[in-house]
């Protein structure tokens, strides 16, 4: 498996791969975003502004499935972005990956910060095995949300949002929600609420994690010599189209999620 | 692969300053534009219906219209036929009064025209007579006084009967 490059900046150590990848992916949106309302018109929308039209339509459709359209229409860009953000993260680490090689533990640096898990990495490669010439590849382009950081840190983003708006708006409800149906019930629905928070992140970080595994894995298969790369292409083929699948499936379910657990929220029904 | 807190945060900024932005420059606009479309549409809708009301009521108005008009030929027919019978009848008593009338003058120029001839006729023979007279008077009447009295006789007989 390949290493991230990780460097330590002011006692933080940052993850490069993530950082330019997040920016790729900040950036692709918006300008999918901008270019269909770059020239919007109430009676005749181009094909761009008609396609945003369209997304805009089916996360209103998840939110009036999951709760009250009134009720839900402030959420509305939340999910646009949400749904955008990690269709387009999913999607980017299919096609290619960018995978720089490293044998010196001296020459591990960029922008002059020593590129901290090869370094690590290298030495204990030659420790373990002294005299040999050791091999750390680093991947810088893969899909942020592959990563259980961004996942995590997005379904973080939800879980205190869906918090702090059941404190605000449905305070004695949300509170009461926590005691139901017997007050010693109480550790349980506590834990339910960070078992969401996990399972939120964790599903979309294991799902596209598992994806590029398998790709890389198959892209190694298709390295490995003549008959390795005949059988290495149908399985590549079948399984991109799969991630595809699964990337779209992903990202509708991350949102979709985040409907329903706000709708739990500020649900002011004695339903559940 | 590492769980990082610091690629957390990262990706929670980049996350929040992708939707900021969005949401200013994108989809803010994009809801607006929806949003006028829908009220478009609705105020389109209310303006069809009203047309239709509109031309409901127009088409009832040149419904009566017609009717109307319909009616005042009817009227017009009748009055004119009423008329023209009148006129016909009053044509026709004109032209038999003045058929009688010149009947009439005929028969008065006839009588008048018979009674001037039988006066000519008259006069004519008297005269026409005298001188019969007189030429029979020349050769006998002058002689015989019988005779005379036979001519006198008969100018009586003559004046007698016209």
């Amino acid at each position: 498996m390949h290493e991230s490059p990780i460097i330590n900046l002011a006692g933080q150590e940052i993850d490069l791969s993530i950082v330019l990848m997040l920016i790729v992916t900040c950036a692709i949106v918006f300008l999918i975003a901008r270019l269909a309302t770059r020239n919007l018109s109430v009676e005749n929308p181009g094909k761009m502004q008609n396609f945003l039209e369209w997304v805009v339509e089916f996360v209103q459709g998840l939110i009036s499935s999951t709760m009250d359209l009134k009720k839900g229409k402030p959420f509305l860009s939340l999910g646009m972005t949400l749904i955008m953000f990690i269709f387009v993260g999913n999607m980017l680490g299919l096609p290619f990956s960018i995978v720089t090689e490293y044998h010196d533990a001296s020459k591990a640096h960029i922008f002059g910060h020593e590129l901290v898990t090869v370094t690590e990495k290298l030495h204990t490669e030659e420790a373990a095995h002294p005299g040999e010439e050791a091999e750390i590849g680093v991947a810088w382009w893969k899909s942020p949300t592959a990563d259980p950081a961004v996942a995590l840190g997005l379904a973080g983003l939800i879980f205190v949002m869906v918090h702090f708006l059941g404190l605000t708006r449905n305070t004695k409800g949300y509170l009461k929600h926590y005691f139901q149906p017997f007050w010693f019930f109480f550790p349980i629905n506590l834990i339910e609420q960070f078992s969401k928070l996990l399972t939120h992140g964790m599903r979309l970080f294991g799902n596209i994690f598992a994806g590029e595994v398998l790709i890389s894995v198959l892209v190694q298969l298709g390295s490995s010599g003549p008959i390795g790369t005949v059988a290495s292409i149908p399985f590549l083929v079948i399984w991109q189209g799969f991630s595809i699948f699964v990337g779209s499936i992903q990202a509708f379910v991350f949102t979709i999620l985040t409907f329903v657990y706000i709708s739990q929220a500020i649900d002011t029904h004695e339903e559940h | 692969m590492s769980f990082s807190i610091p690629s957390l945060v990262l990706a929670l900024i980049a996350f929040l300053i992708l939707y900021f932005l969005l949401n200013k420059y994108a989809f803010g606009p994009l809801f607006s534009v929806m949003e006028k479309r829908r009220e478009l549409v609705l105020q389109q809708i209310n303006e069809a219906s009203q047309t239709r009301e509109q031309a409901v009521a127009y088409v009832e108005e040149q419904k009566q219209a017609l009717q109307d008009a319909r009616k005042e030929a009817y009227d017009i027919i009748e009055q004119s036929r009423q008329t023209s019978s009148k006129q016909t009848e009053q044509l026709l008593e004109q032209a038999k009064a003045e058929a009688a009338r010149i009947k009439e003058e005929a028969v008065r120029d006839i009588q008048s025209e018979k009674n001037k001839a039988v006066e000519a006729l008259r006069s004519e023979l008297g005269s026409a007579s005298v001188k019969i007279a007189s030429k029979l008077l020349e050769k006998e009447v002058s002689s015989d006084a019988a005779q005379e009295e036979l001519v006198d006789q008969y100018l009586k007989e003559v004046g007698g009967r016209s």
